[in-house]
């Protein structure tokens, strides 16, 4: 379970995030909607320990991620916006390395290695350098390497960005596993049907205010528009002090 | 700590398994760790075979029935063969046939028996670098054998040869054969500052700027290690790879020192495993402070290629002593031994020298070096703890 209270965090001028507060529960997924620029990767980037806040609180199930990032990096499974690869490692390495850090070892860490590679089916490539990959593949072992230490919660930030029909499904069944195993999901995206498809609850965030959340259906009705996508456009030009 | 540690190692490891796995990184190694050794190897013996052929030198003589004497006299000196010499002299020594011929006239034997000067002609080319030590060999010799002819002369007349000699000629050649070499040898300390520099750097750069630029170090840095575990990860890998290179360096010039004839140079002495035991000690603490300053530099950078342009100023800082001390000869004092780069170079300087500083002198250029190394790697951590280093800028 992941606890955001009031967060805040501004660059020079610019407030990104603005007194942002959220509940992200057990065995859900949570969808952090917004156009580019809303301040989503800037709220994840807090959450996994990366930016410092300003202000605000943060929990990731009892840890407090703000005096204790290491802490709350250890419950967490990241899967960054700039996910780049290592070109020279196969990607078996790439889950081995991560797995290490994370103080993962022998027998355990390979069984758990085999594991990813076969839910993510990237046998064949598992021992190849990832130098050639497709943005697909990289994904998935972007994901592999993130997830090699069974975190409780897992953060994902666009993570069907660009990626083809059959990578999209993987990934997305890969979240709804997830939820299914009783973990904590938070997704970001600017892509409707993305969040639709997949989020139990959707948080609206535009102008690093959160302008509206609840579940699809709440948002459809809390705009009056049946379309999802005119519902988040109707959002998104939404000011903050419009909502609640 | 000791999970640090084992984090520290699981860095190191990846990072060195990456950079082996690179041309580039190999290249950078393999180029700057052999390139001291070839070059000397090849300076030397250049300097070797000169040495050589000037003392062995083949004398073309025209007219070699006229001085026969002369002849017998030139044969008995060491390594001096004398042939028949062509029969166009001038044009022989224009074309490049021969460096250097003498021409010994018919009326050699009647003027000589007469005690009258006789005019002795030696043709060549004083255009050509390569020919003038030879030419210089034959006219010294010429030279030895009119004053030995001279005094038997004079004593023959009861005269003192000393009477004659109102100066007595000593050259003494600067840049003979033997400063030469030690000017090569001087070189060697050179190349293992450079080596330090040159092995670490391509990790130094691809672990710091090239993992941002690729976009993995967001990622690493999601992994519940502290930022002095990657910091020093990253540092320690590139320092492994600089010690590596310094090693083959030291190695190799020693190694390719025993197989040229140094004594031809007429120097005396022979390096040993004394020599690179020595070498090593005053090296290899520079090994963990040139790839804190390059990981330093490359963390900071914005981009891969500024980094790699901050290397290329950086690699100018360890030649500084050399360069400076064989333009305005520097007489090493105490305090400057424990300068990180000055001190290294001396320190090298004086184990080639035979004349090694006392293990105190080692200790705390040492101790300097890696105390300043330390700082680095706590300013590379504190970058890392950056924001804007983390997220680019």
């Amino acid at each position: 379970m992941i606890r955001v209270e009031n967060l805040r965090k501004r660059f020079g001028a610019v407030t990104a995030v603005d007194g942002v507060s959220f509940v992200a529960p057990d065995g859900a997924v949570t969808g952090l909607l917004g156009p580019n620029g809303a301040g989503k990767t800037t709220t994840l980037r807090m959450l996994y320990g990366l930016m410092r806040p300003d202000a605000g609180r943060i929990h990731v199930d009892d840890v407090d991620a703000v005096a204790d990032p290491q802490g709350a990096q250890a419950r967490l499974g990241v899967l960054p916006d700039v996910s780049g690869l290592y070109p020279r490692l196969t990607a078996r390495e790439h889950i081995h390395y991560f797995g290490e850090l994370q103080g993962l070892s022998g027998q355990a860490l390979r069984a758990r290695a085999d594991g990813l590679l076969a839910l993510l089916d990237m046998q064949e490539v598992a021992d190849r350098r990832t130098a050639g990959f497709s943005h697909g593949e990289r994904t998935k072992v972007a994901l592999a390497r993130a997830l090699v230490h069974d975190p409780r919660n897992v953060l994902l930030d666009e993570p069907t960005n660009g990626l083809d029909v059959m990578s999209t499904r993987t990934v997305r069944d890969i979240i709804r596993r997830l939820r299914a195993e009783g973990r904590t999901v938070v997704f970001s995206s600017h892509v409707m049907q993305e969040v639709s498809a997949l989020c139990d609850h959707i948080i609206v965030i535009a102008h690093g205010h959160i302008v509206a959340r609840g579940t699809p259906d709440e948002l459809r009705a809390q705009t009056g528009h049946q379309n999802l996508e005119d519902a988040f456009v109707a959002l998104a030009g939404l000011a903050p002090e419009a909502v609640e | 700590m000791r999970r640090a540690i084992a984090q520290t190692l699981i860095v190191v490891r990846k990072e060195l398994k990456d950079a082996f796995r690179d041309r580039r990184s190999i290249y950078s190694v393999l180029i700057g760790s052999l390139f001291g050794p070839v070059l000397v190897g090849f300076m030397m013996n250049a300097i070797a075979d000169r040495q050589r052929e000037v003392e062995d030198v083949t004398i073309p003589v025209v007219g070699m029935a006229h001085a026969p004497a002369l002849m017998d006299w030139l044969r008995q000196q060491a390594g001096v063969t004398v042939i028949d010499g062509p029969a166009e002299p001038e044009a022989a020594v224009r074309d490049r046939k021969a460096d250097v011929v003498v021409v010994i006239p018919e009326d050699y034997a009647k003027k000589f028996r007469a005690s009258r000067p006789v005019e002795l002609r030696i043709v060549s080319d004083g255009s050509r670098n390569t020919s003038r030590p030879r030419v210089q060999r034959v006219r010294s010799l010429l030279q030895r054998y009119n004053a030995e002819i001279a005094s038997l002369r004079l004593m023959g007349r009861g005269i003192s040869p000393a009477v004659v000699q109102p100066l007595q000629l000593q050259d003494l050649e600067v840049s003979s054969a033997q400063q030469r070499a030690a000017a090569i040898l001087n070189f060697i300390p050179l190349f293992i500052v450079l080596a330090a520099f040159t092995g670490g750097m391509q990790i130094a750069t691809d672990s710091t700027a090239g993992e941002r630029e690729r976009g993995s170090l967001e990622p690493l840095l999601v992994n519940p290690a502290p930022r002095g575990v990657i910091a020093a990860g990253k540092w320690l890998g590139a320092a492994l790879s600089s010690m590596l290179s310094v090693f083959i360096t030291t190695t190799l010039c020693v190694a390719m020192l025993q197989f040229i004839p140094l004594q031809d140079l007429g120097i005396r002495f022979r390096l040993g495993p004394g020599h690179v035991a020595g070498l090593l000690a005053g090296a290899l603490p520079l090994c963990l402070l040139a790839p804190a300053i390059q990981t330093w530099l490359a963390t900071f950078a914005r981009s891969f290629k500024e980094a790699q342009s901050y290397m290329g100023f950086l690699i100018m800082v360890p030649m500084l002593p050399g360069v400076l001390s064989s333009v305005y000869p520097l007489a090493s004092q105490p305090w400057m031994y424990p300068i990180p780069m000055l001190g290294h170079h001396l320190l090298l300087v004086d184990v080639l020298g035979g004349k090694a500083p006392s293990p105190l002198v080692f200790a705390a250029s040492a101790a300097v070096t890696v105390l300043v190394a330390m700082a680095l790697v706590r300013m590379i951590t504190a970058l890392l703890s950056r924001e804007r280093i983390i997220f680019g800028r």
